[in-house]
């Protein structure tokens, strides 16, 4: 089996994980009512450690997993908001953002507050009004929560996501930015 | 800075996968919550429900810890609270034997049903809401133990929601917050009037439906259980949540009536389903 055969794998288990613990612990963590969101987060680690293509792809699979446990919203809303989010940040990472060690915290919290955005914009669109029943200041609150909690975890779920991924293509031109700092010169050495 | 060339096959890539989201969205919403995209939905619940019950069990002290760091102040307030209710309540336990045992009798000789034996099922939540704009939980039982759509569910507090969707081992809770959540209600004076849910986290609106004069005069703490009229979704009695605020718009002939949830919706652990449906 190849190493990137194998890293899609890895890949698909740490979603399958991510997924039973979004739905089985998030909702304990809620601060002021609003759980941290996993799935987003692995959406945006793709798209920073695989690039847009990575980040689409990890980024839809996961959106549809989240759908699979929603009830009030249609299956695909989640996913398309998720590939979206994914692939723009794969985009911006490839074209306009620095390599600095604060990238992949300072990114997930502000891509995480976009997809919240985002989810509610595409479901208004797609004729789903009642996300915005509960008002402005609740969308407010989730973003910004979400957003906070996601800057957390992106550390330890940054560094589960270099692992899972390594081997890949993407994870080969993309991955100092996940990587250890061990992994980073090695990296660099072979660039 | 990084600088990488996108590919035309990235593009394509991206492009497909929207497509495919659009499509599913569609089917699912001309589907109105049946058909084939439901279908996966229970098959999929199905498969995770294990692992969920299992991390659930596991997981949760951990959960809990972290709840309880995060809201240290506010649970040593609560407890305090708490302390001083229990005393309050022991004084008036006594007094209260006696008018039990005659509202008993009084219950009894006006056949109300909830206070018969309304056969239970007793169920743990397993999903409180994967998303933040959910206004659904997930339980871990389902068709197999007879729970059907429309059951109400309710918690030591009262009421909690009702049954939406049911798979073989799992079904979905519809909260009394959810916007599209109607509920009929007993009011003060003899009128009735019907309970709607304003979102996650928010109070609960009253509409007043019937009027016997004087309009409905709430004060604030008050209680306020279902009608249990006919065709109504729930028997009669059930807590549905406490009177927040009462107040008579100018010019205006009802008041604005607002409920807090008697139960504790972001918290929720064992329900009962209660095995009822509308005569």
């Amino acid at each position: 089996m190849s190493a990137h055969t194998l890293a899609r794998l890895r890949i698909a288990v740490l979603l399958v994980v991510a997924t039973v613990l979004q739905t089985a612990l998030a909702s304990d963590l809620r601060v002021a009512g609003v759980a941290p969101d996993l799935m987003v987060l692995v959406a945006v680690l793709a798209g920073l450690a695989g690039g847009s293509e990575a980040g689409a792809v990890v980024g839809f699979f996961s959106g549809l997993l989240m759908d699979m446990f929603l009830a009030s919203t249609p299956l695909g809303l989640s996913a398309l908001t998720y590939c979206v989010i994914g692939a723009l940040i794969g985009t911006a990472r490839a074209s306009v953002m620095p390599e600095r060690s604060l990238v992949v915290p300072v990114t997930a919290m502000l891509a995480t507050a976009a997809a919240v955005l985002l989810f509610v914009a595409f479901g208004e669109i797609l004729g789903q009004g009642q996300l915005l029943d509960a008002g402005g200041s609740w969308l407010i609150r989730v973003a910004v929560i979400e957003a906070a909690w996601n800057l957390v975890l992106s550390l330890p779920i940054g560094w589960l996501y270099s692992r899972a991924a390594r081997g890949s293509v993407g994870s080969e031109r993309f991955g100092m930015t996940l990587g250890l700092p061990r992994q980073r010169e090695r990296l660099a050495g072979i660039r | 800075m990084a600088v990488y060339r996108r590919s035309s096959r990235t593009r394509y890539v991206v492009a497909v996968l929207v497509l495919a989201a659009l499509t599913l969205v569609t089917i699912d919403a001309r589907s109105n919550g049946s058909g084939v995209t439901a279908d996966v939905r229970s098959k999929v619940q199905d498969v995770f429900s294990p692992l969920q019950r299992a991390t659930h069990a596991v997981l949760r002290p951990i959960g809990d810890f972290l709840t309880g760091a995060v809201d240290y102040g506010s649970l040593k307030r609560e407890n305090q609270r708490l302390r001083d209710q229990v005393a309050s309540l022991e004084r008036l336990r006594v007094q209260f034997a006696a008018e039990q045992a005659a509202a008993e009798q009084v219950l009894a000789e006006r056949n109300l049903s909830f206070v018969g034996g309304i056969p239970t099922v007793t169920v743990q939540v397993i999903d409180d809401g994967s998303s933040n704009f959910e206004t659904f939980i997930t339980i871990n039982k389902g068709a197999d133990s007879g729970i059907a759509s429309g059951q109400p569910v309710v918690a030591a507090g009262g009421l909690v929601g009702s049954i939406e969707s049911v798979s073989a081992h799992t079904a979905t809770v519809l909260l009394l917050t959810n916007p599209s959540y109607v509920v009929g209600v007993r009011l003060a004076g003899g009128n009735t009037g019907s309970v709607e849910g304003t979102g996650r986290g928010r109070s609960l609106n009253v509409s007043v439906i019937t009027t016997n004069q004087p309009s409905p005069a709430m004060t604030k703490g008050e209680p306020v259980v279902t009608s249990g009229l006919n065709n109504e979704k729930f028997p009669p009695n059930i807590p549905v949540g406490k009177v927040l605020s009462a107040k008579t718009p100018p010019g205006a002939s009802e008041p604005d009536i607002t409920l807090t949830p008697l139960v504790n919706l972001n918290r929720l652990s064992y329900l009962q389903v209660l095995l009822w449906s509308p005569q």
